[in-house]
C-alpha cells in the first residue's frame, strides 16, 4: 500500500509543478509530435512485413529476431544516455518510518511504467499481426509480442544498474559504443555472427513451449543485479541521484586569451557547455546529426529543397542546437553579465563570434560529404554563407524574445525546460523558409539561381555584420529589463 | 556621487518604491534597512540598472544610469547569487572578473592573498564549484568579486546574513577599512541593526517603499532604530 501512496505523490508531483500549467502550449505542440510519431511507428510496423519479405535469408519473423540482439543492444546504449536515474525525494521520505526496501523496489520499478518503454509496442504489434500470426499462428505472434516487452524492461533494468554502477560519464557511453562497433564489425568480417545467434535464441524462444522463461529470466536478472547494487551500496546518499561533486572540466582554453574580453566571454561560454549535462548533450547529439546527411544524399527520393535542408541543418546543426537558446543559456548569472563591466557590444559580439566558430567547424567536420558530388558541395557553401550570415544574426535578435530561465542545474539529457513555444516560432521560418525558397526559385528558375540567391543573402548578411548586429545591440537594450526579470523567476 | 530623483517604481499598479530625492555624497557610507517589502532590493537593483523605473532617474557622477554603461568600471555590487557564475571555480570567477576590468594575473593574485583572512582558508585555491560551496562562501566569493576591480562605489545586499559569526566580525572589519583608506562609497542593506550601525555613517529606513528616516549614524541610533522597528 505504502507503494502505491508512493506512486500516487510522485504523480501529484508532476501535476502540481507550475510548469504543467505554464507550459500548455509546449506539450501541446510535443503532443502534436508524439502522435506524428506514433503514426509513423503504427505504419513501420505495418510495412516492415513487405520490406523483409524481400530479404533472403528467412521469414521476416527469422530476420527480426536475428536483429533483435543489436536492437538491444542499441538501445541499452540510447537508454545509458538518454534514460533518467529514478529518484524519489528521498530526504523527504527519509525522516518518515518508511521502509527501505519499499523505497528501493519503487526506484527500480518506476520507470517500468514510463511510456517510453511501450512506445516499441507500436512496431512490434503489427509486425506480429501481419508477420508471425499469418506464418505461425495467434499464440506465437503473442509469444513475440510478450517476449519482445520482456526485453524492453530487461533493457530498461538493465541500463539503470549499468548507470547507477559505471556513472553516466562521456568516457563509459564512448565505452559502450567501442563494444556495439566491435560487435558490428566481427559480424561484418564474418568472425562472429551475433545476427544468428540471436536468431537461435529468439526462436527458441517463440516457439518452445517453456521458451518465454529465457526473457523472464533475464528480466530477474537484471532485477537482482540492481537489488544487489542498493544491497553494496547501503547509504541512501549513495543512490540519490547524482553525487554532490561535479567534475571540473579542465579544458586549455588560454588561447582565447588573446581576444580580450571577448576571448573571455567565449572561453566562459565554452565551459559552460563542458560543465553541464544538458549542454554536453547537445554536443553529442550534434555529432549523431552530422551523419543526416548520409540519409538524405543516398537517396534519390528528396527534391531539390529537402536536400538543402539537410546541407543546412549538417552544416549549422551546432549553431542550430546552441543558439536557439544564445543568451538563455546565462540566464543563471544573468545579473551578473549586467553589472559586470560588459558593454553590450562585447557581450553579443562574444556570442556571434562563438555561433559563427560553431558554423566553421561544422562546415569543416562535414567536408567528407562533398564527395557525394558537386552538387552537394555548391549545397554545403551556400547553406554555410546562409547560416553564418543570416541565421546567426536571427538568433541573435530572436533570443531577445526568450526570456525563460533555464535552469542547468537541473541535469538531464532530455530536457525541454525553458522551452516556450516562442522557441517553436523561432526555429519555424528557420527551417522551412530555405525548403520554400529553393523549391519556388528552382521551379521557375534553376537550383542554381536559387542557390546563387541564398549565397548572396549570406553574404550581404556578413558584409553589413556591424549593422545588424547594431540592430540587435539595441533591441537587447530594449528588451534587457523583461529578460533579466524573466531570468529571475525560478520555476 | 549618487543622485535620485523622483524615483518611482511600481509592479501591477502598486508603487513599491517612490523616492522624490535622495543624494549620496563620495565616500558615504549608506545604510539601508526595513523589513521584507520595503523596496531594499527594487532600489539597488534601479540604481544597477536591472529594472526599469516607472518614473525619476538615478544619476552616478552625473551621468544616467539607466541603460548607459559609464558607471559599470568603477561600480562593484553583490546582491545575490545571480551575479555568481556558479558552473566555475572561485579561482577562475575571480579571474574572469579581474580581466574585466583589466587587471593583471598579478593585481588578481595579491587582492585574492589580501582577502584570505576573509575567506578564512576555504576558499583560494579550491578546485570546487562554487555551485558546490555553502550559502555563506558563495556569499564571500561574491562580494570579494565586486571588490576585485577596486570601485568606487560598493553595493551589497544583506552582506551579513548567511555568513557565521567570525566572518561577519572580519567582513566589518573590511568594509570599515575600505571606507577610511580608500574612501569608498557603499551602499549597504541589513537586517541586523548592530552591524549596520556599526559600519554605516549613514542610516535610511525605508518603509513600503519611502523613506521614513534619515539618520547620520550617533550614539543613540541603534535605540531610535530598536524602537522604530519594536512592534
Amino acid at each position: 500500500m505504502l507503494l502505491f501512496d508512493l506512486v500516487k505523490q510522485e504523480w501529484l508531483k508532476s501535476v502540481r509543478s507550475s510548469g504543467f500549467y505554464k507550459n500548455l502550449t509546449v506539450r501541446i505542440f510535443l503532443g502534436v509530435f508524439a502522435l506524428y510519431m506514433g503514426g509513423i511507428l503504427l505504419f513501420m510496423g505495418y510495412s516492415l512485413n513487405k520490406v523483409l519479405e524481400e530479404v533472403p535469408g528467412g521469414t521476416p519473423m527469422e530476420l527480426f529476431n536475428g536483429a533483435m540482439l543489436y536492437l538491444l543492444l542499441t538501445g541499452l546504449a540510447l537508454r545509458f544516455v538518454m534514460q533518467q536515474l529514478n529518484t524519489v525525494n528521498l530526504s523527504s521520505y527519509q525522516v518518515l518510518p518508511v521502509n527501505r526496501s519499499v523505497l528501493i523496489h519503487f526506484l527500480l520499478l518506476k520507470p517500468l511504467f514510463s511510456p517510453a518503454n511501450y512506445l516499441l509496442l507500436l512496431v512490434v504489434v503489427p509486425f506480429a499481426v501481419r508477420s508471425v500470426a499469418a506464418y505461425y499462428s495467434g499464440g506465437v505472434a503473442l509469444r513475440f509480442v510478450v517476449a519482445f516487452e520482456l526485453m524492453v524492461w530487461c533493457n530498461s533494468l538493465l541500463a539503470s544498474f549499468l548507470k547507477r554502477r559505471f556513472g553516466s560519464g562521456f568516457l563509459s557511453f564512448i565505452l559502450v559504443l567501442v563494444a556495439i562497433a566491435a560487435v558490428f564489425v566481427l559480424e561484418y568480417l564474418h568472425l562472429f555472427s551475433l545476427f544468428a545467434v540471436s536468431k537461435a535464441l529468439f526462436l527458441f524462444v517463440v516457439l518452445h513451449p517453456a521458451g518465454l522463461l529465457v526473457p523472464v529470466a533475464a528480466v530477474v536478472v537484471a532485477f537482482l543485479l540492481n537489488r544487489w547494487f542498493f544491497a553494496q551500496n547501503f547509504y541512501p546518499e549513495r543512490f540519490n541521484s547524482k553525487l554532490k561533486t561535479s567534475h571540473t572540466a579542465t579544458a586549455d582554453l588560454s588561447f582565447l586569451n588573446r581576444f580580450g574580453i571577448i576571448g573571455e566571454l567565449i572561453s566562459l561560454q565554452l565551459k559552460l557547455i563542458l560543465r553541464h549535462k544538458r549542454t554536453r548533450t547537445l554536443l553529442f547529439l550534434s555529432v549523431l546529426f552530422l551523419l543526416y546527411g548520409l540519409l538524405f544524399y543516398t537517396s534519390n527520393h528528396y527534391g531539390d529543397g529537402m536536400v538543402f535542408f539537410c546541407a543546412m541543418f549538417v552544416t549549422g546543426i551546432l549553431m542550430f542546437l546552441y543558439g536557439q537558446w544564445v543568451i538563455s543559456w546565462d540566464s543563471s548569472h544573468f545579473d551578473g553579465i549586467l553589472t559586470k563591466n560588459i558593454p553590450t557590444r562585447t557581450y553579443i559580439l562574444a556570442n556571434y563570434y562563438l555561433l559563427l566558430a560553431f558554423n566553421g567547424i561544422c562546415f569543416i567536420l562535414t567536408t567528407p560529404y562533398f564527395l557525394f558530388g558537386t552538387k552537394i558541395i555548391y549545397m554545403h557553401l551556400t547553406a554555410f554563407l546562409f547560416n553564418s550570415g543570416c541565421n546567426i544574426v536571427f538568433f541573435l535578435f530572436c533570443a531577445t524574445f526568450n526570456s525563460k530561465r533555464i535552469d542547468l542545474s537541473q541535469s538531464s539529457a532530455m530536457n525541454y525546460q525553458g522551452t516556450t513555444y516562442k522557441s517553436f516560432l523561432i526555429v519555424l521560418p528557420i527551417m522551412f523558409f530555405p525548403i520554400l525558397w529553393v523549391n519556388v526559385l528552382a521551379w521557375l528558375t534553376s537550383l542554381t539561381v536559387a542557390l546563387w540567391s541564398l549565397a548572396i543573402m549570406g553574404l550581404a548578411g556578413l558584409l553589413f555584420r556591424k549593422q545588424l548586429i547594431n540592430l540587435c545591440i539595441r533591441q537587447f537594450n530594449n528588451r534587457k529589463y523583461v529578460i533579466a526579470q524573466g531570468f529571475r523567476e525560478r520555476e | 556621487m549618487i543622485q535620485v530623483s523622483n524615483l518611482q517604481k511600481a509592479y501591477n499598479g502598486v508603487t513599491v518604491l517612490d523616492i522624490p530625492e535622495l543624494n549620496i555624497p563620495k565616500g558615504e557610507s549608506f545604510g539601508l534597512v526595513g523589513n521584507n517589502g520595503a523596496g531594499k532590493t527594487t532600489f539597488f537593483r534601479l540604481i544597477l540598472d536591472l529594472i526599469e523605473a516607472n518614473a525619476g532617474e538615478v544619476l552616478i557622477e552625473g551621468k544616467k544610469v539607466a541603460r548607459s554603461e559609464s558607471w559599470k568600471p568603477f561600480t562593484g555590487s553583490f546582491l545575490d547569487e545571480g551575479f555568481l557564475i556558479d558552473f566555475l571555480t572561485p579561482g577562475e570567477y575571480f579571474k574572469f572578473v579581474g580581466k574585466l576590468y583589466n587587471k593583471s594575473d598579478g593585481d588578481i593574485a595579491l587582492f585574492l592573498e589580501s582577502m584570505e583572512e576573509f575567506f578564512n582558508g576555504e576558499i583560494n585555491g579550491s578546485k570546487k564549484l562554487i555551485r558546490d560551496f555553502s550559502k555563506g562562501n558563495q556569499k564571500k566569493i561574491g562580494i570579494a568579486a565586486a571588490l576585485i576591480s577596486e570601485p568606487q562605489i560598493l553595493i551589497l545586499d544583506e552582506p551579513f546574513t548567511a555568513l557565521d559569526p567570525s566572518s561577519q566580525i572580519r567582513l566589518k572589519r573590511l568594509l570599515n577599512d575600505l571606507q577610511t583608506n580608500r574612501n569608498m562609497t557603499m551602499l549597504i542593506s541589513s537586517h541586523d541593526l548592530n552591524h549596520v550601525t556599526e559600519v554605516c555613517n549613514r542610516i535610511v529606513v525605508l518603509e513600503k517603499g519611502l523613506v521614513v528616516k534619515d539618520i547620520a549614524t550617533g550614539e543613540d541610533t541603534l535605540k531610535e532604530l530598536e524602537t522604530y522597528f519594536a512592534v
